[in-house]
């Protein structure tokens, strides 16, 4: 326990921000992998699945109860979603607007979890695993493990990348001319469409590269922004807690006190923002691709 | 914070969760709620259309009723008419038979008085016979003086 208050300054925080790596090629910085990342990933992913096929034999045809019914209650919820925001049927999208919200709200919802609770205990399971001797309150083993996956910018960004180039597949599929159009003529189309002048029209052909480049940004956004909103959010609300847990460990009776409280209104608040931003990410990504699924304005 | 091979994992996690949640959560979950819509709105199209066959069904009684109850009142008509014409006729028979009870009584009557009148006569002949019998003082013989009497009868009878 004092080992614990002892890293509860900000060396503490520092320490607790870092992940479990395990480092393929050291002169690369790329080759490296996010242990603790991919196991509760996986974990959450395994335990998903295995979750949808214990259901699967049980679901009734007739008036669900139980987990059914609440099941039924997110998946009508997705579809509406999707329906309202779609001008045409893709049997994909809800499925995959379904995994974005449940898979974001599991793993931001780890967050909630007692600050040190799963990098301490993993760090005994590894000091016992490595044959050290555990004695309770003695040093812990360097070892880190990150609690919540979205805080790992890997896996927005693994999340955003995939929903972008799905977004590009689909508007390369539905409109390849109106698209590379954009890509090349949009924001300056009437230099080179609208214009009589030929000097004004050779002009709208010089800026065809700005063009190109104004419109890869505005693309590139959108995948940067889906990614970096769950991930500083998330980030910081990790922060946060471990700033609670530093005030809760480290301090007086009077800290300690503030320090639950704080941590209860913020776990409360935290939760919140964990649904919200799970909620953000799908709802952008079905806007996105209902986007890509626009006719083309002719 | 940094891009590494995490993300290439993430990619395959995600994509792969993806595939595996759609057939063995979503797509089960979609399907039952699909099929429980279908039998809703079944359910609801079959309630209109006994809806609809109960007004129909309601509107053919209607008819039927006022059918029926033209069709009553034909023949309640047809049996008041009837009724009044067999009155009519028991009524006439009725007359004709006390007319003809009230001839014949006449006749019998009739007959009676003359059978009266005959008796009369022939008792007021013997007792005239008689009368004059007294007075003259002679028997007199009824076949004999028989015109005498009847004319002397006849005459008072013809006075009376």
């Amino acid at each position: 326990m004092f080992e614990l208050a002892d890293q509860s300054g900000s060396d503490g925080i520092a320490s607790h921000l870092q992940y479990w790596t395990y480092v393929v090629d050291e002169s690369n910085p790329f080759m490296q992998i996010h242990v603790d990342t991919m196991i509760l990933t996986v974990t959450i992913a395994t335990l998903m699945v295995g979750f949808g096929v214990w259901l699967k034999g049980k679901i009734v045809e007739g008036a669900p109860e139980g987990v059914q019914n609440f099941m039924e209650t997110i998946v009508g919820f997705i579809n509406d979603t999707v329906n309202d925001n779609f001008p045409v049927h893709n049997p994909m999208i809800a499925p995959l607007a379904f995994t974005i919200f449940i898979f974001i709200l599991l793993c931001n919802t780890l967050d909630i979890l007692p600050a040190y609770l799963i990098g301490y205990t993993a760090s005994l399971i590894s000091a016992i695993g490595s044959g050290h001797e555990f004695v309770w309150g003695g040093h812990m083993p360097s070892f880190h493990m990150r609690p919540v996956p979205t805080n790992d910018l890997n896996l927005p960004a693994a999340m955003g990348v995939s929903v972008f180039l799905l977004v590009l597949y689909y508007e390369f599929k539905l409109k390849p001319v109106h698209f590379c159009k954009e890509l090349l003529l949009q924001p300056f189309a009437s230099l080179l469409l609208d214009a009589r002048n030929p000097i004004v029209k050779f002009l709208g052909v010089l800026i065809i590269p700005v063009n190109l480049i104004l419109k890869l940004v505005e693309e590139i956004a959108k995948p940067l922004s889906l990614s970096f909103r769950l991930f500083g959010n998330m980030f910081a609300g990790e922060v946060i807690f471990l700033l609670i847990a530093s005030l809760l460990l480290g301090g007086g009776v009077v800290a300690t006190t503030a320090g639950f409280f704080v941590g209860l209104g913020w776990s409360f608040f935290h939760l919140f923002i964990g649904l919200l931003q799970a909620f953000i990410f799908m709802i952008l990504t079905v806007v996105y691709l209902s986007l890509a699924h626009q006719p083309a304005e002719h | 914070m940094s891009i590494d091979l995490t993300f290439i994992g993430q990619i395959l996690v995600f994509l792969t969760m993806v595939v595996l949640l759609w057939k063995n959560l979503y797509g089960p979950l979609n399907d039952a709620m699909e099929a429980r819509t279908k039998k809703i709105a079944e359910g609801l199209a079959a309630a209109d259309a006994g809806k609809e066959a109960k007004s129909r069904a309601e509107a053919e009684i209607d008819v039927q009723l006022k059918e029926a109850r033209a069709k009553a009142q034909e023949i309640v008509a047809a049996a008041e008419k009837r009724a009044a014409e067999l009155s009519e006729e028991a009524v006439t028979k009725a007359r004709v038979s006390a007319q003809q009870i009230a001839e014949s009584a006449r006749g019998e009557v009739e007959a009676e008085v003359n059978r009266a009148r005959q008796s009369l006569r022939q008792e007021v002949a013997a007792i005239a016979m008689l009368a004059a019998e007294n007075v003259i003082g002679e028997e007199l013989d009824a076949k004999r003086h028989a015109k005498l009497i009847d004319g002397v009868v006849s005459e008072g009878f013809g006075r009376a």
